[in-house]
């Protein structure tokens, strides 16, 4: 398949996450669409470190590898935000017994 | 393995699904009671609203769970490699581990896995 | 690299030490005895002692730039752990953990500062954003604190999102993470769209205008001693890491970001200086300040040449050492606003003089760092001989400037009031007029710092 599609595709899903985040009022859902940007990054990555395999894969036998390393990382830093974030929701939610981003208007002026 | 196989694959799902909800249909007596139209919870059912807080405690052990979940995904390159960069991949792991460990520690010292 | 891993090292330790240790005294002995140490590592891997030699395959350069960075960053910490450990206590009772996330994020600071490869510039923004999101909610039952926390996160997160597509996309189109410069020409929609998202993304990251709005909440909502250490030593650690980004990957295609630099530069200077007027509360006015010293550090990577690496690393000394000192003094009082600061000068005449010092060298009143840095920025953008109404427009902030810091120094000096009761110990005292002495010597002696970039 053309590469075409995979960037299409994630940025698509890009997309719905950025549209997501700015426009949904949940704490968790908002949450859920980052998670999406990060995946859409990760599908974008693989799809690129598969091209640069294809083309320069004869001469250079890990060519492309590092994009999918790339993807590791990205899934163990997400997992860590994702555990300090629940955190912080569950902490909110003790306190104030709503995720709805609305009430975080306390600190404005 | 082919497109052909995926199709008979396909139709055989279908079939099958299928098949089974026309015998049911036909060998039993359909009867309508309250609980039919409720939605599925195994057991018995359930006193009061289901729509309770869970014990923080939950919390705490999906999150911990969580990170040491995902930190053993470094596993997968490295035994990848582990043959070709010999004892110093070893060595590597154990120091890897061992941070695991220390805050492993941590959440243990702390009483996070303890139960309340 | 001592100070990369030796952070991480003591990261570790005090984590253990918060039930190892039960006296608070001697947690925070030993996190300053650890600072001590790793500060004395890097001056020593300055001079050319490395203790270990790890090959990382080109993807961490520790030069020159970033070793003298790393130092003056471990001189702030130092100054910031003696002068504010002791507020550290108020916040909670999880005393030795915060030291644990300070260590954690000087850990990635030493790797943004250095990096070589976009997915160490990935990993050092991680590592010193995920402990400032704890950091920042530390003061669990504060609503303010909540609040901060939450919206720190899921902002902070989403910049996060965008810097990884940036790296993405220049992945598909030089097939390397290496920050060699882009040499592809052509230049291809992929990399113009991931220097665009990069550039947002790390512009999110040192709060510059328009993507400055979550600052001024977060640095409120957060307890003040974190707030110091957020707004002075990881907002420069962000800088450096702009720059750094900014100069090896995309320094070939300098004149296609170029005037949306100096636009970004020239809202943050507007937005940051003309809302710091009108605020109540002296601590949301140092928020708006930092936005508005964020501007005039925008211009060093506007101009991105030998002096901009100069006034950028003067800037972060004086502006971090300024704003800790400010911190220390705002911490003491329980009243946050301009009118806290009352017959400031008649109840503690030391403590007045040292803070006049640091409004002083913000404000870049000559004869402090702030006046020089400032002048080095300034003389980095003349330098390149473009967009020379940006000069003329940030002398006129900086002017604007001066009102707001004045106010504080006017309310110290000349106002009338009850004063408000506050016990200074006297080594805090003495901390303070050296810090103060260092901005006036430094404000004297720029080379001091400058010379340890080339000798």
């Amino acid at each position: 398949m053309p590469i075409n599609y995979y960037i299409f595709l994630s940025i698509a899903l890009f997309v719905i996450g950025i549209v997501g985040v700015l426009t949904r009022r949940n704490a968790i859902i908002i949450f859920m669409c980052i998670e999406l940007m990060l995946n859409a990054v990760n599908l974008m990555l693989v799809a690129f470190s598969k091209m640069h395999h294809l083309a320069k894969g004869a001469t250079d036998a890990t060519a492309g590898i590092d994009g999918q390393l790339f993807v590791f990382f990205i899934m163990v830093v997400a997992a860590a935000e994702v555990s300090v974030g629940l955190a912080i929701i569950v902490m909110m939610y003790r306190n104030i017994h709503s995720v709805d981003v609305n009430f975080l208007n306390r600190l404005k002026h | 393995m082919g497109a052909s196989s995926l199709i008979v694959l396909m139709i055989a799902a279908v079939a099958f699904s299928g098949i089974a909800i026309l015998i049911s249909k036909f060998v039993l007596k359909a009867t309508t009671n309250k609980q039919k139209g409720e939605p599925y919870e195994c057991g018995i059912p359930t006193k009061g609203p289901s729509w309770v807080q869970f014990n923080v405690g939950y919390y705490l052990f999906a999150l911990i769970f969580l990170i040491f979940d995902v930190e053993l995904i470094f596993l997968f390159p490295w035994a990848v490699v582990v043959k070709q960069v010999g004892w110093l991949a070893l060595v590597e792991i154990v120091v890897f581990f061992f941070i695991l460990f220390m805050g492993f520690l941590y959440a243990h010292k702390k009483g996070a896995l303890k139960w309340m | 690299m001592n100070a990369l891993l030796l952070t991480a090292v003591f990261g570790v330790i005090m984590m253990l030490s918060s039930f190892l240790l039960t006296s608070k005294t001697a947690i925070r002995g030993l996190a300053v005895s650890g600072m001590v140490i790793v500060l004395a590592a890097n001056v020593l891997e300055m001079m050319g002692i490395v203790f270990f030699k790890i090959d990382t395959k080109d993807m961490i350069a520790f030069d020159r730039f970033s070793l003298l960075f790393n130092s003056i960053v471990f001189i702030s910490t130092l100054v910031y752990f003696l002068l504010s450990a002791r507020d550290m206590e108020k916040v909670g009772i999880n005393y030795g953990e915060y030291f644990a996330l300070i260590f954690f994020v000087l850990c990635g600071v030493t790797l943004s500062s250095s990096f070589h490869s976009l997915l160490i510039l990935f990993l050092g923004i991680e590592i010193i954003s995920i402990p400032l999101y704890i950091l920042t909610g530390s003061d669990k039952r504060n609503l303010k604190s909540n609040e901060a926390s939450l919206k720190y996160f899921l902002l902070g997160a989403f910049s996060t999102g965008l810097m990884l597509m940036g790296i993405a996309l220049i992945y598909g189109a030089t097939g390397t993470f290496s920050t060699n410069g882009i040499t592809t020409s052509p230049t291809s929609a992929l990399v113009i769209a991931g220097m665009l998202l990069l550039m947002f993304s790390m512009a999110f990251k040192v709060s510059a205008a328009p993507f400055h709005f979550w600052t001024p909440d977060v640095y409120d909502g957060a307890p003040t001693v974190f707030t110091s250490f957020m707004a002075t030593i990881v907002k420069v650690a962000a800088f450096i890491a702009f720059m750094r980004l900014f100069n090896d990957e995309f320094g070939s295609l300098q004149s296609r970001w170029q005037l949306l630099i100096a636009l970004i530069t020239a809202i943050t200077l507007f937005i940051g200086n003309i809302t710091a007027v009108f605020q109540q509360s002296v601590k949301r006015m140092l928020a708006y300040s930092s936005i508005s010293q964020a501007g005039f550090m925008m211009m060093a990577i506007f101009a991105m040449n030998a002096d901009a690496r100069e006034g950028l690393l003067l800037y972060s000394a004086a502006y971090c050492l300024a704003t800790i000192g400010i911190f220390a003094v705002l911490m003491k009082l329980k009243d946050y606003s301009f009118d806290g600061f009352n017959a400031f000068a008649k109840q503690q005449p030391l403590l007045a003089a040292t803070t006049t010092i640091f409004l002083l060298s913000l404000a870049g009143i000559p004869l402090t760092a702030g006046f020089l840095s400032k002048f080095w920025m300034i003389k980095a953008v003349a330098g390149t001989g473009k967009y020379l109404w940006l000069v003329i427009f940030a002398v006129l902030m900086a002017v604007v400037s001066v009102y707001y810091y004045f106010r504080v120094i006017q309310a110290m000096y000349f106002k009338e009031g009850d004063g408000q009761t506050i016990e200074a110990s006297l080594p805090f005292k003495w901390t303070l007029v050296l810090l103060a002495g260092i901005i006036v010597l430094l404000g004297v002696f720029p080379n001091w710092i400058i010379y340890w970039l080339y000798f």
